[in-house]
């Protein structure tokens, strides 16, 4: 074989060869840019699923009032609000599996007109209001109870507030207000022995630089605190209804509580009206009734949050890309946070 | 002779394509270095978010009508997640400074900045104008 066959072949190998390690060489370097754009596309729509969700009212623009309407198309936005991000308290509050009315996963994924995405929303207050019993002191007829309460972000950042704390049972016993500088501070609350066991506590916070940043916190006296063990507790379109778990069940009284005062709500069957306030807090509605002869109480918040609905990702990591988008939203007055989870298939 | 030394050029040949196709290479791994703009774009969404719910019932006017820069700052640290340093300046209408006091909750260490510019306006009698630049960085 002549020596010029066996350097063109050699040339010709060597070629080949580098031309494939090469491509093969580009290829790696280039597959992180690829899927990053593939995946900043994907987080891109995903956004804009999450901030239609907050922006956009629903078709009907009015489902959240009427308890029974089922949104064709969800969206949470207050109707003919100026301002970008100011949620409906009804729609917020028909989220919450608490209230009869509230939507079931299945219609607000249908509404989302998204069925290869699957989702989780979550509302809540900037900070959250912690309550630590740490003392109780017996009276000859009553017992002081020490509480420390906490104003704190979820990373731990203590938020300074001020805080005003109402006493029920039955009827108002008192109502106190707290300075908390500093994020933690204690304070006594005083019951009368014989109303013990039927005394609840609910706490407003309101962050000292801003009136609209405020939250809130209920403890209960009664031994036996399971939420809606005896009735459930619905607010929708300033109406509160009450559903009884049993025919035993008796209704007494049934208060509005914000940071500003104390109002005994009308009865009209089990629904009751509830007072429209210019406040940014969330109204704490208590209720007051008897089990047969069991004395119980129970509460539910207007606009219901903090609320979380939808699926819970913590175990589909693995399966699933999951996006997640949080936004300040209004809701009435108050600032909230809300949390969208979006979920879709692994990329 | 020139028969003979035509494989010698094919292997020379060979190198320079092999030099030609690695620059083509390291040109291409240049375009792998990350964008610097999703960041910052985050940045400025978080920084607007906060904006836009202060400026929601005219507070944001009524702490820049009042002077009341560490209430700003103080609603603004808790509004902003946290690891964010935000600095917040805050003009007229002629764009003259008008905090003298610094609004800021720590300095500044990272190269990528957002900048959000922001137009308020006061709801008291007195129609007054603010333009708001509000710099974010993450905290390292």
């Amino acid at each position: 074989m002549p020596a010029i066959s066996i350097d063109t072949f050699f040339a010709c190998s060597l070629m080949v060869l580098l031309v494939l390690s090469a491509m093969t060489v580009t290829a790696k370097i280039l597959q992180p840019l690829i899927s990053t754009s593939t995946n900043v596309e994907a987080a891109q729509r995903l956004s804009e699923v999450a901030r239609r969700m907050l922006l956009y009212a629903g078709k009907p623009a009015d489902w959240g009032r009427d308890e029974l309407m089922v949104p064709e198309e969800f969206g949470l936005a207050e109707v003919g609000e100026a301002s970008p991000y100011a949620l409906d308290i009804d729609k917020v509050s028909r989220l919450n599996s608490k209230n009869i009315y509230g939507l079931s996963y299945a219609q607000i994924f249908t509404g989302l007109k998204t069925p290869d995405l699957s989702f989780r929303i979550e509302i809540k207050p900037v900070f959250d209001v912690r309550l630590k019993l740490t003392a109780t002191s017996e009276g000859s007829d009553e017992t002081t109870y020490t509480f420390e309460a906490a104003t704190e972000r979820d990373d731990g950042i203590q938020v300074p507030t001020v805080l005003r704390a109402y006493v029920l049972a039955e009827s108002l016993q008192r109502a106190y207000e707290i300075q908390n500088k500093d994020g933690k501070t204690s304070f006594n609350v005083t019951i009368p022995r014989s109303l013990e066991n039927r005394a609840i506590l609910v706490v407003f916070a309101k962050f000292t630089y801003n009136s609209r940043i405020v939250s809130y916190t209920v403890y209960s006296f009664a031994q036996s605190s399971e939420k809606s063990a005896f009735v459930r507790l619905s607010p929708l379109n300033h109406t509160l209804t009450l559903t009884p778990t049993s025919a035993n069940i008796v209704l007494e009284n049934v208060y509005a509580i914000a940071h500003n005062g104390v109002w005994r709500l009308t009865q009209n069957g089990n629904v009751f009206s509830i007072p429209a306030l210019v406040d940014p807090c969330p109204t704490v509605l208590v209720v007051f009734g008897l089990n047969a002869t069991q004395p119980f109480v129970e509460w539910a918040a207007y606009p219901q949050v903090p609320l979380q609905v939808g699926v819970d990702f913590a175990n589909l990591l693995s399966l699933s890309d999951v996006y997640a988008y949080t936004q300040l939203v209004s809701i009435g007055f108050g600032i909230y946070k809300c949390t969208i989870l979006l979920g879709g298939p692994k990329t | 002779m020139k028969g003979r030394n035509s494989g010698q050029i094919r292997i020379i040949e060979a190198f320079l394509a092999i030099f030609i196709v690695f620059s083509a290479v390291a040109v291409s791994a240049n375009l792998t270095t990350k964008s610097a703009s999703s960041t910052s774009n985050g940045l400025e969404a978080i920084g607007m978010q906060a904006l836009l719910q202060l400026d929601f019932d005219g507070s944001l006017a009524a702490y820049i009508a009042a002077g009341n820069w560490s209430g700003l700052r103080e609603t603004l640290n808790l509004l902003l997640p946290a690891g964010v340093v935000f600095n917040l300046t805050v003009y007229d209408s002629q764009m003259r400074q008008v905090n003298m006091e610094t609004v800021s909750n720590g300095a500044f260490n990272s190269q990528e900045i957002a900048l959000v510019k922001y137009v308020c306006t006061s709801q008291s009698p007195v129609f007054r104008v603010y333009v708001v630049y509000l710099y974010l960085a993450v905290a390292k």
